[in-house]
């Protein structure tokens, strides 16, 4: 029976915290090793958490666009197009190129707020799962 | 050898050929400091005979390994001429030796200036924090770091030749040049960015702050950036973010949260109403609040901007530190940050 990588991950990492960092005598490698087991601990969440922060933004991307394309009506093309391609991913990453989209069109426009203001609980959120990880 | 051994024998025949000694100089007490993740640092005293007797003098020695973090905007030449053109003014800084830009004399680019007389708790330990706050109940140190900030906005920066570090024009240029350097690093470092950044920059151009007043600004003012000695200001270091530009950058930076842990204190040692009533009264300058709000935000854009730098390092094999490594999700905590300062 194998292990679960994350499970592993965070054995590897807790090995390295507990018995082998205060096992090494030479500071700069000491400071490497423990290094080591907060990156490994890191990783480990990243992957245990990977799957159900992928579905909650790709919900919460659809979601956005359904309000997005409710009030992009009348708007430049390179703007409309961001949209949609955005759309197209479901992914939050894809939404730097519509926002810079709509501050080079009119930074401070209503309808550019207005569309900042709904891309915005969504970054919030996706920010707020990456602490998880993070902290 | 070890690295401590060959900076022994590397210094000794070096200053020899550049101090004209006939006999020996001997180099003693040599430390490397391990804080810092940019350039290399070696603190050692020389030591030799002349005719007047026995002479030792303290040094620092600080080299570019070539991989370091901020290397595209931290040039040790450039600190160089910076630190020399500070010797005709008020500002309290080490006096710099040589340059030597053929990493074949020294291993790598490297800069030789004075060790100065001092200590620099960090204030991101419980000591450090413990000696700033004992030190802002004597209540001298507070007035020294003040007064160190304003004799850096009081250089006449024209006459002291610090104009080679380029002068933007007033308006909105400053602000607008510091984007710019900091939207360099974000592409230079590879990383994939975050939306969040588009919208912090986006937002920075288009409120980027007028500004008709130009100073020297160090880019870096905060305890742990300077030499403490009898509780004064015995150094201004880490010169290496330095430009011309609005004094409002530095003030910003003595006022935000992210310098002072646990503490009301400015940068964990200064009273608010001491500092801004005594800063203005030092350089004559009025604070702006509102210019400041904006460059807590600018602060935003370069913390994310250092650390996906850091973690393009790792990431791109040509630096193997695991704390690069790391830095990896210091970036999600200065998106997180900048995020709240957006409000949101």
């Amino acid at each position: 029976m194998s292990l679960p990588i994350g499970e592993q991950l965070q054995r590897l990492s807790a090995k390295l915290r507990a018995e082998i960092g205060p096992a090494v005598t030479d500071e700069y490698t000491r400071t490497q090793t423990f290094m080591a087991s907060v990156i490994l601990e890191r990783l480990s969440k990243q992957v245990m958490l990977a799957s159900d922060h992928l579905m909650v933004e790709q919900q919460e991307v659809a979601m956005l666009h359904e309000q997005l394309a409710g009030i992009l009506v009348d708007v430049p093309d390179v703007v409309a197009h961001a949209r949609v391609a955005a759309e197209a991913t479901l992914e939050v990453a894809a939404l730097g190129t519509l926002i810079r989209e709509l501050y080079a069109w009119g930074s401070g426009e209503k309808l550019v707020e207005d569309a900042l203001s709904l891309i915005r609980p969504v970054l919030r959120a996706d920010i707020d799962r990456r602490m998880e990880i993070a902290q | 050898m070890s690295a401590a051994s060959e900076i022994e024998a590397m210094m000794a025949n070096y200053l020899r050929e550049r101090l004209e000694i006939d006999g020996t100089v001997t180099i003693e007490d040599v430390t490397r400091i391990a804080v810092g993740w940019s350039h290399e640092t070696w603190l050692f005293d020389a030591v030799w005979s002349s005719a007047e007797g026995e002479q030792r003098r303290g040094m620092c020695l600080r080299r570019d390994p070539g991989n370091a973090l901020l290397r595209q905007t931290s040039d040790l030449g450039e600190q160089f001429r910076v630190l020399r053109c500070l010797e005709s003014t008020d500002v309290p800084a080490p006096k710099a030796f040589w340059y030597e830009a053929d990493p074949a004399v020294l291993g790598a680019p490297a800069l030789v200036m004075e060790k100065v007389n001092g200590e620099c708790p960090s204030p991101w330990r419980k000591t450090g924090r413990e000696y700033y706050s004992a030190a802002a109940e004597r209540g001298v140190l507070p007035l020294s770091f003040i007064d160190a900030l304003a004799a850096i906005h009081n250089v006449n920066w024209r006459d002291a030749g610090l104009d080679f570090l380029g002068v933007p024009d007033t308006g909105d240029s400053f602000a607008r040049s510091e984007i710019t350097k900091w939207r360099g690093l974000i592409d230079e470092s590879g990383h994939s960015g975050h939306p969040i950044l588009d919208d912090l920059t986006g937002w920075l151009e288009a409120h980027a702050p007028s500004t008709d007043r130009l100073t020297l600004v160090h880019g870096a003012y905060r305890t742990g950036n300077v030499l403490i000695s009898h509780d004064q200001v015995s150094a201004v270091l880490d010169w290496e973010l330095q430009v011309i530009g609005d004094p409002m950058y530095d003030v910003a930076y003595m006022l935000t949260e992210l310098n002072r842990e646990g503490t009301d204190l400015l940068s964990n040692v200064v009273p608010r109403d001491l500092f801004y009533k005594r800063y203005q009264s030092m350089t004559g300058i009025e604070i702006d609040d509102e210019s400041c709000r904006y460059y807590q935000l600018l602060y935003a854009m370069r913390s994310a901007a250092f650390w996906m730098s850091a973690a393009g390092l790792y990431a791109d094999g040509s630096n193997s530190d695991l704390r690069l490594a790391r830095t990896e999700w210091s970036v999600t905590v200065a998106l997180d940050r900048a995020a709240q300062e957006l409000g949101y």
